[in-house]
């Protein structure tokens, strides 16, 4: 294993982040797998240096890197920052394991697809947003050993993260303030107060699945970041939980409007103490005392000629000129056809009380 | 044989024409007893049997269906008759030559009324020529309307300046020695005001159902206003009175009721809406006619089997001080100073001086300004009225929220806008813009109606609201049509149209990288209508 250092900072001036990255790439194609990056803010150091062989491992150890650190790396490789880190350390993680001694800037593993990113102090706003899972890959996973800045989580589609809560009895969130929007995959477990949690997504008690994994984890974890000691407050379980996406079905759980009016409305109706309405629905033709008129026979005027009875499109007028109220319809034809106008058409108005 | 003369009312005066065809129809009678207008009927016509000139002529009696040629009876447009043809039998085509309006002063002596809004459209709507142009890409926070999180919510109520703010610091703590004035956080639409009356029963708890279900069920705080033909005591002892806010208008009806169920009140009002006028019908006060004058209207309004015609002012205020001194003063009064106080006008080239005037309330009692404009609706008008008065909300507004700015007071009494949003389709659009003008909201009455099953137009189709005879059921009092509405249904599609629109205000606001709500931020919006741009003070582009 070849070991070199690289200074990011010759004599007092800094090198630019493209000569320092095409610095590491020139000794990786020499034979060197394992580099010391005293950086000086570079940015993207550790992820976009790839190894010639696919199968062979990178190491990186970095200090006072700029942002990105460890972005777009493979698996294979090894990233360790001593100290904090600015934003998006592990953007597009894809296999890398990235150990952050420190604490993190914002968009902290954004977009991580594989790989482990270990972080031993807090992380800042929109961390873990959009992390997603490839089944053809191993789950990525993203351990916090404090907390999140606020909008952690968005689109979250996939993959683990770990908020461990450490130091943060006083935070009123340890995932920020609206956490989660738009998470539609993967899980979330965390310890402490959360608050503010999108809607689209529920916080679940731990089931021994879960519990088995957080203890198998924590282990490699807390041994990642060097705090093997803190292992027993943070297994306490009572303190844990778990956040998933809510199931598709889940989230159109609202009782419908007619179940609202049968239940929650006020009882009768607001015009109750007005009207009798049985909010029975007429159709636009039709029958009984939904009709907008209704044929009134006069028997002196009748000649018994039949033409009612034998035009009326309905068949409601019967033999003896009465009408069947479950058929008539109201359409005038009788009083059109009848020569001695014994059909009179009365307009149906009953008032309403 | 019939005589016929010229002066008499003919098939060519109506505006509509039913065109019937007799080989496609079946005689099932549905059509005659579906039209609430009576614009058709079954007549007896003649056919010779035979086109043989050597044969002797044989007549034969048919029944077919033919239209009314009336001045109270005849077509609206409203197509209910095409709907019930199993066979499309019946068409209905708008007839240019109409002179149906001419003929009727001419033979009654009286102007027309009318429902539902002007048939005239002869301005074009100025929103239409207005895009959202400022597309947050790199700028400022670009946002996912799906996902991101809004705040869709506006103050109704009197906005305090700083400077008018007194605070002090006692143990440490910040003290408050200004009363402040009530305010309500509310969502940016608000069902506009229509009345019990003008409405049927049914179309109106429908609209009090969806506006409490939006609350409760959907987290949308949307507000109702009753409009004025009285409030229901039921409605006003329930909980869901926080949702409503009361209207008094010139007529003053059914307040006996509310000032009744006060000690019953289990919460306070959203808010109380002093109508002054409205868009639809400037200079005109309320009109619900007798045929609409039910049982249960006249109980709660307090009158009886009347046209009742409100005055077009509220007797006893003579001067813009005067209104704010003593209607606003009695309605805050009312509910002891806890309840925001607002009052509506018809858009007016006075608006300006109107609005300056009410921002310089020494009382702090002013609570908002609604400004209606001239493509609202209503339920009864002249079409005079209706036709020929009013003034366009968009530059109205605008003008009221610049005069505003130019003297730093924006903000403080806040202006809804409404009249004739949604009208070609785009309510959320609408609503946007005109809160990129300086809305701090908006309200809607005649979209509702559209949304329940309404189907007048822009363009003279039914709005025959005046008459009673809603063929949906919406404006009438009629036991009959009034049952034809579905009120569940209505209820339902009122609560899927907010819902729709809300995602589709987020659609904006996120495209403009606005996570609340956009009031006066005019840099939004572009017109490739150079007038437009130079009146609305908004950028030019092409």
């Amino acid at each position: 294993m070849k070991t070199i250092t690289i200074e990011g900072l010759i004599k007092n001036n800094r090198i630019s982040t493209q000569d320092l990255l095409q610095e590491i790439q020139e000794k990786i194609n020499e034979g060197y797998t394992n580099f010391e990056i005293n950086a000086c803010g570079q940015h993207d150091i550790g992820g976009s240096s790839w190894a010639k062989d696919p199968n062979e491992s990178l190491t990186f150890k970095i200090t006072n890197p700029g942002q990105r650190v460890g972005a777009m790396a493979r698996k294979g490789t090894k990233i360790y920052v001593n100290g904090s880190t600015p934003a998006d350390v592990g953007w597009l993680n894809s296999g890398a394991e990235i150990i952050v001694n420190g604490d993190c800037g914002d968009t902290a593993a954004h977009c991580a697809a594989s790989g482990h990113i270990y972080v031993s102090g807090r992380v800042g706003t929109r961390s873990g947003a959009l992390m997603k899972y490839d089944p053809k890959f191993p789950v990525p996973e993203f351990w916090v050993l404090k907390n999140t800045g606020s909008y952690s989580f968005e689109f979250m589609s996939g993959g683990i993260a770990v908020v461990c809560g450490f130091d943060c009895s006083d935070i009123e969130s340890v995932l920020g303030k609206r956490a989660c929007v738009g998470m539609v995959g993967g899980t979330i477990y965390f310890r402490g107060n959360v608050k503010d949690i999108a809607s689209c997504v529920e916080i679940k008690e731990l089931s021994q699945e879960d519990i088995d994994f957080l203890t198998a984890g924590m282990d490699k974890f807390l041994s990642a970041i060097d705090k093997r000691g803190l292992k027993d407050t943070l297994l306490n379980f009572n303190e844990w939980k778990k956040i998933t996406p809510l199931p598709p079905d889940k989230k159109i759980n609202k009782i419908s409007v007619s179940d609202f009016h049968k239940n929650d409305w006020i009882e009768g109706g607001i015009f109750g103490d007005f009207i009798d309405d049985d909010y029975k629905v007429y159709p636009l033709a039709t029958t009984g005392e939904g009709r907008l008129q209704e044929p009134i026979w006069d028997s002196s005027k009748c000649i018994n000629c039949k033409l009612c009875i034998n035009n009326c499109p309905q068949n409601a007028i019967k033999e003896d000129y009465s009408i069947d109220e479950n058929k008539c319809i109201g359409c005038a034809f009788c009083a059109t056809v009848c020569p001695k106008n014994a059909w009179e058409m009365k307009n149906n108005k009953k008032e309403i009380s | 044989m019939a005589t016929v003369k010229v002066n008499q009312l003919h098939l060519d005066d109506l505006p509509w024409i039913v065109e019937y065809d007799e080989a496609k129809c079946i005689q099932c009678g549905k059509c005659v007893a579906t039209c609430s207008f009576k614009a058709i009927k079954p007549a007896i016509e003649q056919r010779k049997v035979s086109g043989s000139i050597t044969e002797k002529n044989k007549i034969e009696k048919r029944i077919v269906i033919k239209q009314n040629i009336s001045f109270s009876e005849y077509c609206r447009g409203c197509g209910m008759c095409t709907r019930v043809c199993p066979n499309g039998a019946l068409k209905i085509t708008k007839n240019n030559d109409s002179r149906l309006s001419v003929r009727y002063r001419a033979e009654k002596g009286e102007s027309i009324k009318k429902g539902g809004r002007s048939n005239l459209n002869t301005e074009g709507r100025t929103l239409d020529k207005i895009k959202v142009g400022r597309i947050s890409q790199m700028t400022d926070p670009s946002l996912d309307a799906v996902r991101h999180t809004f705040e869709l919510k506006t103050p109704l109520g009197r906005v305090l300046s700083a400077d008018k703010l007194n605070f002090e610091i006692k143990n440490d703590e910040i003290i408050s020695n200004t009363k402040l004035p009530p305010n309500r956080w509310i969502y940016p639409i608000i069902i506009g005001d229509m009345s019990i009356g003008a409405v049927s029963w049914r179309m109106w708890e429908a609209m009090a159902i969806a506006t409490a279900y939006l609350n409760e069920v959907m987290g949308i705080p949307v507000r109702m206003c009753t409009g004025e033909g009285g409030i229901p005591s039921k409605l006003l002892k329930s909980k869901y009175v926080k949702y409503m806010i009361l209207q008094i208008a010139s007529g003053h009806f059914g307040w006996n009721r509310i000032i009744d169920a006060m000690p019953d009140m289990v919460e306070d009002p959203a808010g109380i809406l002093i109508k002054i006028g409205q868009g639809a019908k400037p200079g005109d006060g309320g009109m619900l006619m007798a045929n609409k004058v039910a049982k249960y209207i006249q109980e709660i309004r307090g009158v009886p089997k009347a046209d009742l015609l409100s005055p077009p002012n509220h007797q006893g205020l003579y001067s813009i001080e005067e209104s704010v001194q003593k209607m606003f003063l009695s309605m805050n009064a009312a509910f002891n100073f806890k309840v925001p106080v607002a009052i509506k006008v018809a858009a007016s080239a006075t608006s300006v001086s109107v609005y300056n005037n009410l921002l310089r309330d020494p009382y702090n009692i002013v609570g908002g300004f609604f400004l209606d404009g001239l493509a609202a609706g209503t339920g009864a008008a002249y079409e005079i009225s209706l036709n020929h008065t009013g003034h366009p909300i968009t530059s109205k507004l605008r003008d009221c929220y610049l005069a505003a700015v130019h003297q730093g007071r924006q903000g403080e009494i806040p202006i809804f806008a409404g009249g004739g949003l949604g009208q070609t389709g785009s309510f959320a659009a609408d609503a946007f813009k005109l809160i990129c003008l300086g809305a701090n909201g908006v309200f809607t009455g005649r979209l509702l109606l559209e949304i329940a099953g309404c189907i007048g137009n822009d363009l003279d189709k039914c709005n025959a609201c005046n008459t009673g005879l809603c063929p949906a059921g919406i404006a009438s009092q009629d036991i009959c049509l009034t049952k034809r509405l579905d009120i569940d249904k209505v209820a339902q599609n009122l609560v899927n149209f907010f819902i729709a629109t809300d995602f589709e205000l987020r659609k904006l606001m996120a495209a403009t990288g606005c996570s609340s709500l956009p009031i006066g931020r005019s840099d939004a919006l572009i017109t490739v209508d150079k007038n437009v741009a130079d009146r609305l003070d908004i950028q030019y582009v092409c």
